[in-house]
């Protein structure tokens, strides 16, 4: 059978399989539904994750994003019970005799204002259900009381206390999430796609705490939802804003200022939130006389509207900038900007839709002033995505939706500022591609203990033309030279032009993703997972640590997409009535078409970049542990990863024995160990501490292996690629927090938190380079260390 | 020129908030290798007759000794437009010299060197190098628009890519400093190239009136090139942003045993030698 109908055909079989399992379960009894809305009496916000269930039996729903539910049972009497993390339990009788719309209000515990002891009914616990693995999901809270650098409350930082979550240390852009690149992380905020998470390299996460709701990392079982990346998604959702009252929060520090306005709107069928934050080192180099600048600012806006009772509005943006100067010299500036509008439209009773237009770009322009001219570069993507939630009965929901993204890059661009600039204006080629999904996941709870999660996304890819593509002799861009036993850049045999509209080369994949919970006796369950995923755009790095000013490239001609399958397998259990969580997971995954670069390669403004790239794959296998407590006076986790990611790169087409003579080598992420442990203890009503402490195994680095001398100077020979390791990395992190609380019921609530980072002054290497003394000729190891101990104090308040 | 502007951009940022030491590394050690430094460098205005070929070999990284001369082997270079050969006189000091080499502008050159009972080999061109235009001193370029820095004006030729290395060395100093430039952003243009002496060391001064700097332009091959670009690049310690460093490998190879490869690189290039003296 040729491949196509092949294809067609199975796709076919797995439509009609969907249809049989709907058809079994939307069977013709005397049942009707409830459905609505779960928000926050004090602020009207909707609540994420809120369980709806009904009363002594098994029937039950979490809320959406957006705070909906559905749930359908026989006609009857029943309880419905409404409960979140930190809310109080709200329970009501409802007569089930017809479909009908309920929306609830729960209020956060009273206590919760002044203490954050976290009581048996609001703790957070494992979910041992829902088949759904390998997920972190961070409340807002807990992420403020993690002690951080500088007082600046920081996501990301404290996604990597979790397992499987690293970063290169200090001073580098980004994270890795079980042995993946940086580039392999979808980051999402309110669904946009966010290609700098990073502000000031990394000091700083681009999330302002006080802008954003919730938290979701999925590590692995990626649901069929989300696509584009082989390694995480970290779904971030900003709050919609106070529709009860006008309220503000902010917080002065050492190094930043925020401050976050919120309030209905239209009569309080809409709510409004506007957040920025800025840094003012600025301000103290300038009274210093210091010629430099360094600095970063961003803006979230979120707004919503209530059209009707089915129909809601939701406006979203953000923006934000970094920017540097040296005296006179350079300057550069670079940021993330991303607008979102989106639809929610409740069909009916069990059909919730919602409907997404999203603009994200990043970019970054280098000013030499010196030289007279500007180094651009951006990434442009436009995305409509419409995704529906069907809740066909007690046991069986689906999901389903249908997405495209449009992007447009520019690699990299030359504009001389002045006539008498000796630098010539130069464009590099500008890609341009769209990339389609079209998913449907099942929810399926199969018996009381048996609940599986199934479902298929087929993406698609198409890299447009409109631009020349070089052509190469053998069709190799990059060839083995056996005499010199180097990789060169291929030779061009001539040149293709594109023309506008038609496709330089596309690419269609199916990713199944399933995943099963069964649960045990005693508060137990195992989970066992499946993901493949494919990316079709890369992000070209080939220094020790990503910066933001690598470049995204599309796949093509030459680059194909990666191309990853994980399994997963875990143990989850809550012991002693939720006081005590364990979750133990498992993990092996491979990616095919990673990327790695030849031995000497300029990745930058270079026009042809195959002839940079060799071809290869990577595989990532570990071993997470996350225990936790969950209640008392002091609360907190350890968490622990065994694992291994390597990287292989053999290409076949440009011929040679590939990187480190064919064989498995060390990818920079790899972290044999890595511990982290944090917690936080409630002494009284006014005072509260919190340490974090990380220890992991030194990054993988490439060190010399001997000197010789040529042109009077010592070189250094290095040895393999990665087969080094840099010294350990520790750090203990603490914190205070003082709450004066003079009066309980004064709107006005002020804290001060007192933070040291790095408490020990561990000089944890961000990088060790090698290199001649130019005093004594004498060579030497340089550490660099980014911070020292660090004390910081911030003043946060609220009113 | 492109890497540096990254990499010195990033390191600024950086530099606010980091601080450096030297510490102990233990490092892995690879056998000693032949390392060759084949330069047949011909200074413009000269006869190019007096060339020297300098061998050793590579030691542990952190020897202070350096001095592994190679006093045993043979060294020829031929000509092959026009067959003429070369022969060097070992000096027993790890140098191989000559005083009647004829350097012949975009002529091809072959070297063969046995030592040990092995024999290398490598191919390179006579590249030509531009005269230098002009020299003159500024404050306005560089890093530090208060430091002074010199500058090397030259034209650019505009039908070909063209490669330079500079080598810097202000008087008294002990070890060069060097530079690669590619022409691809400002080819055809009349280049005013600058350096400046960097004053990130505490010890280290910026150019003061009186100071002299001995220059010297290289025209070099495509091919030496991506060689000595990534030398530079590795020379000067790979930090925080630099590339993932790499076992570079010259243009000599050995024809006994590949595995054996030597160091260095065979070049043959044209230079132009002047120095300034800051007022």
């Amino acid at each position: 059978m040729p491949k196509k109908t092949k294809l067609v055909h199975q796709k076919k079989q797995i439509v009609c399989a969907f249809l049989l399992l709907l058809s079994c379960f939307v069977h013709a009894q005397e049942n009707y539904s409830i459905n609505g809305t779960v928000s926050d009496a004090a602020n009207g916000e909707t609540l994420f994750g809120a369980s709806v269930f009904l009363k002594g039996t098994t029937t039950g729903v979490i809320t959406n994003e957006y705070g909906f539910y559905s749930l359908t049972a026989a006609k009857g009497n029943y309880t419905l019970i409404i409960s979140y993390v930190g809310f109080e339990e709200k329970s009501i009788d409802i007569v089930l005799d017809k479909n009908q719309k309920l929306n609830f209000e729960i209020k956060e515990f009273a206590t919760q204002l002044d203490e954050v002891v976290l009581t048996a009914d609001e703790k957070e616990h494992v979910n041992i259900r829902q088949p759904e693995m390998s997920v972190n999901k961070l409340n807002i809270k807990t992420v403020k009381q993690m002690p951080v650098v500088l007082g600046e409350v920081d996501i990301i930082k404290s996604l990597q206390m979790l397992p499987g979550v690293t970063n290169n240390g200090e001073g580098s852009s980004g994270f890795n999430v079980r042995g993946g690149a940086v580039d392999q992380n979808l980051v999402l905020l309110d669904e946009a796609i966010i290609y700098n998470t990073s502000h000031l390299l990394g000091f700083f996460s681009v999330f302002n705490a006080d802008a954003i709701k919730d938290i979701k990392l999925h590590k692995g079982g990626i649901p069929a939802k989300f696509g584009g990346r082989v390694s995480s998604v970290l779904d971030v959702r900003q709050k919609d804003g106070n529709n009860k009252r006008f309220a503000a929060a902010g917080g002065i520090g050492l190094i930043s200022s925020r401050l976050a306005l919120e309030g209905p709107m239209f009569n309080k069928n809409g709510s409004f939130l506007v957040a920025g934050r800025s840094s003012y080192v600025n301000l103290f180099l300038a009274a210093s006389n210091n010629k430099n600048r360094v600095g970063f600012y961003d803006l979230n806006l979120k707004s919503n509207y209530k059209l009707s009772e089915n129909n809601k509005l939701y406006l979203s943006g953000y923006f934000g900038r970094d920017k540097f100067k040296l005296g006179s010299s350079f300057e550069t500036t670079y940021g993330n900007a991303s607008g979102n509008l989106r639809w929610n439209h409740i069909f009916n009773e069990r059909l919730f839709s919602n409907l997404s237009a999203i603009y994200s770009r990043y970019d970054y322009d280098i000013g030499i002033l010196i030289e007279e001219f500007d180094w651009i570069s951006s990434i442009d993507n436009y995305n409509l995505k419409y995704d529906f939630k069907y809740y066909a009965s007690d046991k069986f929901k689906l999901d389903f939706g249908a997405s495209g993204i449009y992007y447009h890059f520019n690699p990299g661009q030359i504009k001389p500022t002045s006539a008498s600039s000796s630098v010539n204006a130069m464009k590099l080629d500008q890609k341009k591609a769209y990339e389609t999904g079209l998913y449907v996941t099942a929810e399926h709870k199969i018996t009381d203990k048996l609940t599986a999660q199934y479902g298929l996304r087929h993406s698609y890819f198409n890299r447009l033309g409109g631009q020349p593509m070089q052509d190469y002799i053998n069709n190799q861009p990059v060839t083995y030279n056996n005499t010199l036993g180097i990789y060169e850049r291929g030779e061009a045999s001539g040149e293709t032009n594109y023309e506008k509209g038609k496709s330089i080369a596309n690419y269609g994949n199916f990713e199944p993703r399933a995943a099963l919970a069964y649960e045990l006796k005693n508060e137990s369950s195992v989970k066992l997972g499946y993901s493949r995923s494919a990316q079709y755009i890369h992000l070209l790095s080939n220094t020790t640590s990503v910066t933001p000013l690598d470049v995204w490239t599309p796949s093509g001609k030459y680059i194909k997409p990666q191309l990853s399958d994980q399994f997963a397998v875990g143990y989850f259990k809550n012991f002693n009535e939720e006081d005590y969580s364990l979750e133990v997971e498992t993990y092996y995954k491979t990616t095919d078409n990673r990327i790695d670069y030849i031995d000497g390669s300029d990745l930058i403004g270079n026009n042809t970049i195959e002839t940079e790239i060799l071809n290869g794959e990577s595989r990532a296998y570990g071993l997470e542990v996350l225990f936790r407590k969950n209640t008392g006076k002091f609360t907190g986790w350890i968490s622990y990863t065994l694992s291994k990611s390597e990287q292989r790169t053999k290409d076949e087409n440009a011929g040679g024995p590939g990187i480190s003579s064919g064989n498995w080598y060390s990818t920079p992420y790899d972290r044999l160990h890595d511990l982290s442990a944090t917690g936080s203890f409630q002494l009284n009503k006014k005072w509260s501490f919190s340490a974090n402490f990380a220890l992991q195994s030194g990054r993988p680095v490439t060190y010399p292996n001997g000197q010789y001398e040529y042109e009077g100077l010592s070189i250094a020979s290095y040895s393999d690629r990665n087969s080094d390791r840099l010294p350990l990395y520790h750090r203990l992190d603490l914190s205070a927090t003082y709450k004066p609380n003079k009066k309980p019921n004064r709107r006005w609530k002020g804290e001060w938190v007192f933070g040291i980072y790095n408490a020990y002054n561990r000089k944890n290497a961000a990088s060790i380079s090698f290199g001649q003394n130019t005093d004594t000729g004498v060579n030497e190891a340089t550490r660099t260390a980014i911070f020292g101990m660090v004390p910081s104090a911030t003043y946060n308040f609220k009113f | 020129m492109k890497l540096y502007i990254k990499i010195t951009v990033l390191l600024i940022i950086a530099s606010f908030i980091s601080c450096e030491d030297v510490i102990d590394v233990d490092l892995q050690t690879e056998e000693p290798r032949l390392t060759v430094e084949a330069s047949i460098d011909w200074e413009k205005g000269t006869t190019g007759n007096n060339q020297t070929i300098k061998l050793s070999t590579s030691s542990e990284y952190f020897d202070k000794d350096r001095n592994n001369a190679v006093t045993n082997a043979t060294v020829i270079v031929t000509n092959t437009d026009t067959n003429e050969e070369f022969i060097f006189s070992n000096q027993n000091d790890g140098n191989y010299t000559i005083n009647n080499f004829v350097p012949i502008i975009n002529n091809t050159y072959s070297l063969e060197i046995i030592y040990n009972g092995e024999t290398y080999e490598a191919t390179e061109k006579l590249i030509p190098v531009v005269d230098v235009k002009d020299v003159r001193q500024s404050t306005e370029k560089g890093f530090d628009d208060e430091a002074l820095e010199v500058n090397v004006v030259f034209d650019d030729p505009e039908d070909e890519d063209n490669f330079y290395l500079f080598k810097y060395k202000e008087e008294g100093d002990l070890l060069y400093e060097l530079e690669d430039v590619d022409d691809e952003f400002v080819n055809g243009n009349e280049v005013s190239w600058w350096y400046e002496k960097d004053d990130e060391d505490e010890d280290e001064e910026n150019f003061i009136a009186g100071d002299r700097v001995f220059i010297e332009m290289y025209g070099i091959s495509e091919g030496y090139f991506n060689y000595i670009r990534t030398l530079i690049e590795q020379s000067e310690g790979v930090g925080l942003f630099g590339s993932i460093p790499v076992a570079l490998k010259g243009n000599c190879i050995n024809v006994t045993n590949k595995d054996n490869y030597a160091h260095g690189f065979f070049r043959l290039t044209q230079v132009v030698k002047t120095n300034y003296i800051f007022e």
